[in-house]
C-alpha cells in the first residue's frame, strides 16, 4: 500500500480509485478492458484510437525530455490520467490546474495574471497554458521559431476586432506593431528563410511581460506610462526620459496622439502623388508635342 | 576629327564619378531599403533572404547610407569651397529665367507658342531634379542618422521625432525612387531626344547638335564666333 502511494507521489499524479469505481464516470465508459489492456502486462497504446495527437506529442518538448531520459515529463496519461480520463478542457480551468502539477512557479505568476484570473473566473475567451503552449505538440519556447511566432500568437486574438471590441481592447496592436522598427524586424526575421542572429528584439512579451502579464492599464503594468523608460531601458540601457516616446503606443498617428508624425504623414500622401503626377504630365505633354510636330 | 571636333566636354571627371557613385550607391539603398518598407509582401521577404537576412540588409543599408552622407557632404563642401575661394559661377541655382522657361515650355507643349525655350547650360528641369536630389539627399540622410542612433536623439529632441523620421525617411526615399523611374529613365533613355541612352553623364561628352538643340545659349557662350571653332571644343 505504502509503495504504490509513493510512486504515485513521485510522478506528482494522485493516487486513483480502483478501476471499476472511476471508469464508469470517466469518457471511456463504454471502453472495454481490453481495448486499453491488449495483454498482461503490456503497455497501454493510446495511439490505437487517438492516432492524430499520439503523433503530435512525438514533436512535443515532453517528448524530447522523455527522450533524454527525464522521468517525470508526461505521455499521455501524465496530463489526462488513466481510468478516471476526462474530457480536458472541462472546466477550462482544469488545463491550467494540469499543468500546474509540475509548472507550478510559473502557474502560480499566471494565475495572478488578467489572463489567469479570467479563467479562473470561467471567461471563455482568455486563454489558458494550452491556447498559446498548444496542447499535444506543446512547443519549446526558448526556440528562435517560437520567439519569430510571439506576435501572430498573441494577434490570433488580439487582432480579432470583434472579440478586443468585447473588452474595449484595440484590434490594431497588430498592425500598429508590426509597421514599427521592431515589428518589422520580428516580421523580417521570421520570413527571411534562415536564422536571424542575434536575440529576436521587442517581441509583445517583452514588454508586456509573459505569464504574469497585467491590464495595459495596472499600476503595475510595465507599459504604463510611469514605467515605460525602466521597461526600454531593458535593452536600451541608456535611454532618456524622452525616449520612450519613440513608441507611439500601438496609436495609429493622428492630430491628438502624435501632430509631429500625422504632419509627416499627410505631407507626403499630398506631394508623392502631386510630384509624380505632374512629371509625368510633363513627360505626356512632351511625347505629345513631338507627334504634333511630326 | 570630324566626331571629335563635334563633341563638346559638358561634365568635370569629377562630376562623372559623383553621378557614377550617386548610382551605385542609390541602387544599394534601394534594394536594401524597400523590401523593409514592404515587408509583408513576398517579394520583399525573398530579397531580404537573398541579402543574407534583415540584419545584413540593414548593415548594408546603414553603410551605403554613410557613404551617400559622406557623398553629400563632400559635394555641398566642394560648392562652397568653390563659391568662396574660386568664386566659380552655380550653374544650378534657379533664376526668374526658369520660371519664364518652363512656362515657353508648356505654352509650346500647348501649342500656343512656336518657339521653344532656349536653355542655358541647365534647363529648369534639370534644376529642377538637381535640387530635389540635393534636398531629398539632406532630408534622408537626416532622418537616417536619427535612425542610426534613436537614444542620441531622445537626449536632445523630443521622442516623437524618432517616428516622424522613420516615416519621413520611408516616404522620401520612395519618392526619390518615383522620381528616378519615371522622369530620370524617361529623360536619360527613354525620351525620344535621347533614346537609348543620353551618355554624356558617363563619357563627358555631347554632340554639338544636341547643344544646339538643348543648350544653345551656353554653345553660344562657349563659341562666341561660330560653331566650327576649336578653342573649346574637345
Amino acid at each position: 500500500m505504502v509503495l504504490p502511494v509513493l510512486a504515485s507521489l513521485l510522478l506528482l499524479t494522485p493516487p486513483q480509485g480502483s478501476p471499476p469505481d472511476v471508469l464508469p464516470q470517466s469518457v471511456h465508459a463504454n471502453v472495454a478492458c481490453d481495448d486499453c489492456h491488449a495483454a498482461e502486462g503490456a503497455k497501454v497504446q493510446c495511439q490505437r484510437c487517438h492516432l492524430a495527437n499520439y503523433e503530435k506529442t512525438l514533436d512535443s518538448v515532453h517528448q524530447r525530455a522523455v527522450a533524454r531520459g527525464d522521468r517525470v515529463a508526461p505521455g499521455c496519461v501524465g496530463c489526462h490520467g488513466t481510468h478516471d480520463v476526462k474530457k480536458a478542457a472541462q472546466p477550462r480551468a482544469a488545463i491550467a490546474q494540469g499543468c500546474a502539477k509540475c509548472h507550478e512557479g510559473v502557474a502560480a505568476v499566471y494565475a495572478a495574471s488578467v489572463h489567469g484570473t479570467g479563467v479562473a473566473a470561467n471567461n471563455a475567451d482568455t486563454p489558458v497554458c494550452t491556447d498559446c503552449h498548444r496542447a499535444h505538440d506543446v512547443a519549446g519556447p526558448r526556440k528562435t521559431q517560437w520567439a519569430l511566432r510571439t506576435p501572430e500568437l498573441c494577434g490570433s486574438c488580439h487582432a480579432n476586432t470583434a472579440l478586443m471590441k468585447k473588452y474595449g481592447l484595440s484590434a490594431k496592436v497588430l498592425s500598429t506593431y508590426l509597421s514599427d522598427f521592431h515589428g518589422k524586424t520580428a516580421a523580417l526575421r521570421g520570413t527571411q528563410g534562415t536564422e536571424p542572429n542575434g536575440a529576436v528584439v521587442a517581441r509583445c512579451t517583452d514588454c508586456h511581460g509573459v505569464h504574469g502579464i497585467q491590464k495595459a492599464t495596472a499600476a503595475t503594468s510595465p507599459v504604463i506610462q510611469a514605467n515605460l523608460l525602466q521597461t526600454c531601458r531593458q535593452c536600451h540601457p541608456e535611454a532618456t526620459p524622452n525616449f520612450p516616446a519613440a513608441w507611439l503606443s500601438h496609436y495609429e498617428p493622428s492630430i491628438k496622439k502624435a501632430p509631429v508624425v500625422y504632419a509627416v504623414k499627410i505631407g507626403y500622401a499630398i506631394v508623392i502623388p502631386f510630384m509624380i503626377g505632374g512629371l509625368g504630365l510633363q513627360i505626356l505633354l512632351h511625347l505629345w508635342r513631338l507627334m504634333a510636330n511630326r | 576629327m570630324k566626331t571629335q571636333a563635334q563633341a563638346v566636354v559638358r561634365f568635370s571627371a569629377l562630376q562623372r564619378a559623383e553621378h557614377f557613385a550617386v548610382m551605385l550607391i542609390f541602387i544599394v539603398l534601394a534594394v536594401t531599403g524597400f523590401p523593409q518598407k514592404f515587408f509583408d509582401y513576398r517579394w520583399a521577404q525573398v530579397t531580404i533572404g537573398w541579402l543574407g537576412g534583415v540584419d545584413t540588409a540593414r548593415w548594408f543599408h546603414r553603410a551605403a547610407g554613410i557613404a551617400f552622407g559622406a557623398l553629400l557632404a563632400a559635394h555641398v563642401a566642394r560648392l562652397v569651397f568653390g563659391v568662396a575661394v574660386h568664386r566659380t559661377s552655380l550653374s544650378m541655382v534657379p533664376a526668374k529665367r526658369d520660371f519664364r522657361d518652363a512656362i515657353q515650355t508648356l505654352r509650346y507643349y500647348f501649342g500656343t507658342t512656336d518657339r521653344p525655350a532656349r536653355f542655358d547650360r541647365f534647363d529648369y528641369r534639370q534644376k529642377f531634379e538637381y535640387w530635389g536630389l540635393l534636398l531629398g539627399s539632406v532630408i534622408v540622410v537626416g532622418t537616417g542618422l536619427v535612425l542610426l542612433y534613436p537614444i542620441l536623439t531622445a537626449r536632445f529632441l523630443p521622442g516623437e521625432v524618432i517616428p516622424a523620421a522613420y516615416l519621413a525617411h520611408s516616404q522620401e526615399g520612395l519618392m526619390a525612387f518615383l522620381v528616378v523611374i519615371v522622369w530620370h529613365i524617361y529623360n536619360a533613355h527613354l525620351s525620344p531626344d535621347v533614346f537609348p541612352f543620353d551618355t554624356s553623364i558617363f563619357t563627358g561628352r555631347i554632340s554639338v547638335e544636341r547643344m544646339q538643340h538643348e543648350h544653345p545659349l551656353e554653345l553660344q557662350r562657349l563659341q562666341p564666333v561660330g560653331p566650327e571653332r576649336e578653342s573649346k571644343i574637345a
